[in-house]
């Protein structure tokens, strides 16, 4: 018994002779979230996180379907909204809401 | 009108009275006599004289003369039957009326017999003369049957008032004979009777039966002899009014007696029995249409005037669980119409105190430990909601009473006091939930937590605060989720449902979510596994798990700003960098208060696996470089804030991992904290990883902040949505409009609410009317 500790006090000493504590194991956590400058959809008012007021009433049911469904747009200045909420919007006026620029879709979320 | 041409045209055999009266009567005698049984011949034989009788009759009018002259005796009722049967061709009055004389003289002999009688003589004596003169009045209807068809229908058709078929002729004879000279004397004999029955004696009741069946025959409609159905005014008039005062005096007393020597309890068996023996006398030998009177005559004696005392003993009866009395009393007084209302009363207060004085009873245990204080909360339920079940008869209204008095005693009590907070209960009952859910040695079966799960949806439902429920229960839920505590993932999913249904789908949304995150996180970690095997490059000696939550549904605050040892990092950016390749648009924001690992020392005698948080790896692993720093010189290196540090250092120092020369308390900024070479423990694997004190009170403030904000949302919401609706409201409309659209999920204070409104005016959602006082509209 005495001997198996002095061989792995041994052991630790000889292959890594300066660590004193070596990290095994890290089971973290972490929160994703849209990289938008504005968390608030300028459109519904309702927070890109959550789905737009649309799908949010048609969905209440079944949530399930909600995943990937209501998907956040980046313009190519960079403004975010509502997928939903901003193909709407660009029937009537195709421009950013927020900065009056030519709207292009810069990516979606996925 | 008359055609006397036409009767005498019609010729037929032609037959005076006087020729078959002397037999009719003969045999009439017969019948009445009973001494033996008619045979058939001889009732056809006096059918067929009625018969001939009345069809001759049609030529009466022309040969009335020869036969008047034969009749000398009956000459001026000859002339009469003429005068009533001339329009009518029809004619039996002279019969008709030598029956009526019949019965007459029959009567009025018998009557002389009984008029002297008194008690059950009189009965004995009433009731067999009646049978006998019933069944012999109705053989002779049936003897006289051509006579009612004919000439007595036709009378009647006429208007005629006080012309009857035979059978009632007799009935109304015996009235205005028998029945009227003695009906008092025999009324009186019955109640007599009825009334030696109550006292305990046994009657013969076919005496009662016998005259009531009488009575109720007599009543016959006058005004329309031919009209079906009873009517009962000889049987109301002589008897059950005489009948109900009698009643009605006789229990006033015997009640009075009884309940000033007996308790309450003796009264309600003796009440019921009673009860129960009216109604038999009713179906025994009473008329039907006594029972309502009778019953409600009963209730009023035996039970309304003594409501008082009724009061008084369920309270006692409470007291003292006597359900089979309460039961009892249950069933006596719901025959009353407003006698439940102060029951319902005593036992909504009775309720509360107990619910009240069980928690007091628990003391400090109550508030510290929530099974206790579930479980007591629930056993008074229990006992309650049994006692309404059983003893009264799950009664809407003590229903309504036993959730009042939950309510109260659930939301306000010596525990909810003492902590000063309204929402004590649903936190305590959150917490219970999370006893129960998480994983322990102790969990119960399948099976045994639905039930309890079930048990603790009943307490929920009279929760007030549930809004304090769900953040409370959203926090721990996270917990489980997030370190895999969870005893059972159905039982979660089983927990939500039951709450989507109490609450609806907002107020589980989040949870529902979160739910869906820990799936999605399993399914990322293989992803990533896949990757890093498949990049033999990237591995790395540290075993790396995530999970990957969405932001805004977790409960979990942003942990403190620190500086990741530099062996995580490596994990941090390779992770960051293939979730960026996996989605796009999105970033990640790392909980590292919510990460634990596990390290190996290689600098003791064993070598023990450490449990611990991510900020006791960055403390510890600065010990691989040397063997004693200074407090100032490790708030630098990890960048952790010193009031935190303080107490990562206090764990590390009560675990013997770290040492210093000072108290703990004392720490300044050049103290020197070494790591203790010597440390040893029994157990090869230790867990370290314990919750800071402020970080669990940070959690607490921020949870009772956000049910706050909430609120002020919730509220803010609401206004909107009942003033867009309402376009103007008053003030006091507002509120209660308010409060009651948000009575499921909480009770906002009024004053909150006035507070909300001004925002709203402020925020240009609403504004004060112009000359109306307290009245606001919306701004669309």
């Amino acid at each position: 018994m005495s001997e198996d500790n002095d061989k792995t006090s041994y052991d630790s000493d000889s292959s890594k002779p300066d660590k004193m504590f070596t990290l095994k194991k890290w089971n973290s956590v972490a929160m994703w979230s849209w990289d938008v400058e504005c968390e608030i959809c300028a459109i519904c008012r309702v927070q890109v996180m959550d789905a737009c007021l649309r799908c949010q009433a048609e969905s209440k049911k079944d949530i399930q379907s909600k995943d990937g469904a209501c998907v956040v747009v980046w313009g190519e200045c960079n403004h975010s909204f509502h997928h939903c909420c901003m193909s709407l919007w660009v029937k009537q006026n195709n421009r950013c809401p927020l900065c009056q620029q030519e709207w292009s879709i810069q990516r979606l979320s996925s | 009108m008359a055609r006397p041409n036409f009767s005498s045209n019609s010729g037929l055999k032609n037959i005076n009275l006087e020729e078959i009266w002397a037999d009719l009567e003969e045999g009439i005698k017969q019948i009445y006599k009973r001494e033996q049984k008619m045979a058939v011949p001889r009732y056809m034989q006096l059918y067929t004289h009625v018969y001939n009788y009345c069809t001759s009759v049609h030529q009466q009018p022309t040969l009335r003369n020869a036969g008047n002259s034969k009749t000398v005796r009956r000459g001026g009722q000859g002339v009469q039957q003429q005068a009533a049967t001339g329009g009518a061709q029809l004619v039996g009055l002279e019969l008709y009326k030598r029956l009526k004389d019949f019965l007459q003289k029959y009567l009025e002999q018998l009557e002389g017999k009984g008029v002297d009688l008194m008690g059950e003589d009189v009965l004995t004596f009433y009731t067999k003369e009646w049978a006998e003169y019933q069944f012999s009045s109705k053989v002779l209807n049936g003897v006289c049957a051509y006579l009612n068809r004919h000439w007595v229908r036709r009378e009647c058709e006429e208007g005629r008032k006080d012309v009857y078929e035979i059978y009632q002729l007799a009935l109304v004879t015996w009235r205005d004979n028998l029945f009227k000279k003695l009906n008092k004397q025999v009324t009186n004999a019955v109640l007599k009777l009825i009334e030696s029955e109550r006292n305990g004696d046994t009657i013969n009741s076919s005496l009662v039966s016998g005259v009531i069946n009488c009575y109720v025959e007599l009543g016959l409609n006058e005004d329309d002899p031919q009209a079906k159905g009873q009517n009962l005014k000889v049987y109301k008039d002589s008897f059950e009014n005489q009948f109900l005062q009698d009643t009605e005096q006789y229990y006033t007393r015997e009640s009075d007696e009884f309940l000033s020597i007996n308790p309450v309890t003796e009264y309600m068996k003796r009440v019921e029995q009673r009860l129960n023996e009216e109604k038999k006398r009713v179906q025994v030998y009473l008329h039907e249409s006594t029972q309502i009177p009778l019953a409600s005559k009963c209730e009023s004696v035996l039970i309304h005037k003594h409501l008082d005392a009724f009061r008084v003993e369920f309270q006692n009866l409470l007291n003292s669980d006597k359900n089979d009395d309460l039961a009892r009393m249950y069933m006596l007084v719901s025959r009353t119409s407003d006698g439940l209302t102060d029951l319902k009363q005593a036992l909504e207060y009775h309720i509360n105190n107990q619910g009240q004085q069980a928690i007091d009873k628990c003391g400090e245990a109550a508030s510290n430990d929530p099974k206790i204080y579930v479980q007591t909360i629930l056993e008074v339920h229990m006992k309650f909601n049994n006692l309404v079940i059983t003893a009264f008869s799950n009664d809407s209204g003590f229903v309504a009473a036993l959730d009042k008095a939950c309510n109260k005693f659930i939301n306000s009590n010596c525990v909810t006091l003492a902590s000063k907070n309204e929402s004590r209960s649903p936190e305590l009952l959150a917490k219970y939930c999370d006893i129960l859910l998480k994983k322990s040695s102790k969990n119960p079966e399948e099976a045994e937590l639905e039930d309890t799960l079930n048990h603790v949806m009943i307490v929920f439902k009279y929760i007030t605060d549930k809004d304090v429920f769900q953040k409370f229960y959203s926090k721990m839920l996270a917990k489980r989720l997030v370190f895999h505590m969870s005893a059972s993932d159905d039982a979660e999913a089983s927990m939500i449902s039951k709450l989507k249904q109490a609450c609806g789908f907002e107020y589980t949304s989040k949870l529902q979510r979160m739910f869906q995150d820990i799936g999605l996180s399993k399914d990322l970690n293989e992803k990533y596994k896949q990757f890093l095997t498949d990049n033999a490059q990237l591995s790395s000696k540290i075993d790396f798990s995530i999970q990957v939550l969405s932001s805004g549904s977790w409960p979990f605050v942003q942990s403190s700003q620190f500086r990741l040892p530099s062996e995580l990092e490596q994990s941090v950016q390779r992770f960051n960098s293939f979730y960026a390749k996996l989605h796009s648009g999105r970033k990640l924001n790392w909980l590292y208060n919510m990460c634990k690992g596990e390290m190996t020392t290689n600098c003791f005698r064993n070598r023990y696996i450490l449990q611990t948080n991510t900020f006791q790896m960055a403390v510890l692993l600065q010990y691989n470089e040397q063997m004693k720093w200074t407090f100032q010189q490790l708030m630098d290196n990890t960048e952790i804030s010193q009031d935190n540090l303080q107490q990562i250092l206090g764990i590390l120092f009560k675990v013997r991992l770290l040492e210093c020369d000072v108290d703990e308390n004392q720490l300044t900024a050049d103290t020197d904290v070494t790591l203790n070479t010597n440390f040893k423990n029994k157990k090869l694997r230790i867990n370290i990883n314990f919750p800071l004190k402020s970080e669990q009170k940070a959690e607490q403030e921020v949870t009772h902040k956000h049910i706050e904000e909430d609120r002020k949302m919730l509220i803010q919401a609401a206004i909107v949505r009942i003033m867009k609706m309402r376009k103007a409201l008053n003030h006091t409309q507002l509120v209660t409009e308010v409060l009651n659209q948000l009575s499921t999920r909480f009770k906002p204070k009024v004053q909150i609410i006035k507070k909300c409104i001004d925002i709203l005016i402020e925020k240009e959602y609403l504004e004060r009317m112009e000359g109306q006082k307290d009245t606001y509209s919306y701004v669309a």
